[in-house]
């Protein structure tokens, strides 16, 4: 009894190598660029900053220099410090998937994680001022 | 025993003995995905991906009652899977179900002796992923799906070979079955 025969092999060898190209293809158009992190104030886009870079570094913005942020080296992003009252945004914790945001409300300072190319599946928040 | 051992019962049967043979793969096939629901989860999180245990009852039916039957037992599958879970899974179930079929009967028909039930189950069970990544592309129009496909497509051969192997294994008490 032949349980496997040479077609067999033939047959599961395409399907995978179709799967490696399809993976590959993938690879190559879409999930080249990493993500970015931008900040606003007050719905102002005043900073981006590329997640992807592999360094760690604290910053803050110049409209506040009171919230500082924390980029570290595995392509995550968070509040490090801020002078609002229920630090909710310290709380909010690391960000890094695209999609993902943190708002520090009193400040009127919103990060959130874009997608690396230019597409607009990312999150549209906005406060007043 | 070299080829395949296929379209070999009906011959014999008269038409309430495959009726009958029929209900009772169709009842074996709901089993064993209740089975399966059963198991615990694999190790890999994939979502979506299943076994299919329930495409040994069906590859049964190819091999050896015939291609209306084998149709019949995907179509009564997928009107169970709608009143127990919904439209929604029903149609993935009917979509995948007739892929697959047809997709087997495709390689039995084109390569006769020259596949083995390996490649057969293989090729059913990455033809039922393929059937419900079509369904779910049409349901969620606009969503980017392809970078999921070659997680369906190799889990369909892992689950096509599983799948075979148990039927290789099972085969001998199916036949003191009959």
């Amino acid at each position: 009894m032949n349980f496997v025969k040479k077609y067999d092999i033939i047959i599961i060898s395409f399907i995978l190598m179709v799967s490696l190209v399809f993976w590959m293809t993938y690879k190559v158009f879409f999930a080249d660029q990493s993500p970015k992190a931008e900040i606003y104030y007050y719905s102002e886009l005043v900073k981006t900053v590329d997640l992807g870079q592999g360094i760690e570094k604290y910053f803050s913005i110049e409209e506040n220099p009171n919230v500082v942020f924390h980029l570290f080296e595995d392509g995550s992003i968070c509040f490090e410090e801020s002078d609002c009252p229920h630090k909710l945004c310290i709380k909010a914790g690391k960000q890094y998937r695209p999609g993902q945001f943190a708002a520090c409300l009193p400040n009127g300072i919103i990060l959130k994680i874009v997608p690396g190319e230019n597409s607009d599946r990312d999150v549209d928040i906005v406060i007043g001022n | 025993m070299d080829s395949l051992e296929t379209f070999r019962l009906s011959e014999n049967m008269n038409k309430i003995q495959i009726l009958v043979f029929s209900g009772l793969l169709f009842a074996i096939a709901l089993i064993l995905s209740l089975v399966e629901s059963l198991l615990p989860i694999m190790p890999i999180a994939v979502p979506g991906v299943k076994i299919g245990l329930s495409n040994i009852a069906v590859m049964y039916a190819i091999f050896f009652l015939g291609a209306r039957q084998a149709y019949a037992i995907a179509i009564l599958k997928a009107l169970f899977v709608f009143i127990t879970r919904g439209f929604i899974a029903s149609t993935l179930s009917l979509s995948g179900g007739l892929l697959s079929i047809t997709g087997m009967l495709l390689m039995l028909f084109l390569l006769k002796e020259k596949v083995s039930y390996l490649g057969i189950s293989v090729v059913g069970a990455v033809s039922h992923n393929i059937g419900q990544f079509l369904v779910v592309s049409l349901i969620y129009v606009g969503v980017s799906m392809w970078a999921y496909l070659p997680v369906l497509l190799i889990s369909g051969v892992i689950a096509g070979l599983l799948t075979a192997t148990l039927l290789r294994i099972l085969l001998p008490a199916f036949k003191r079955l009959i």
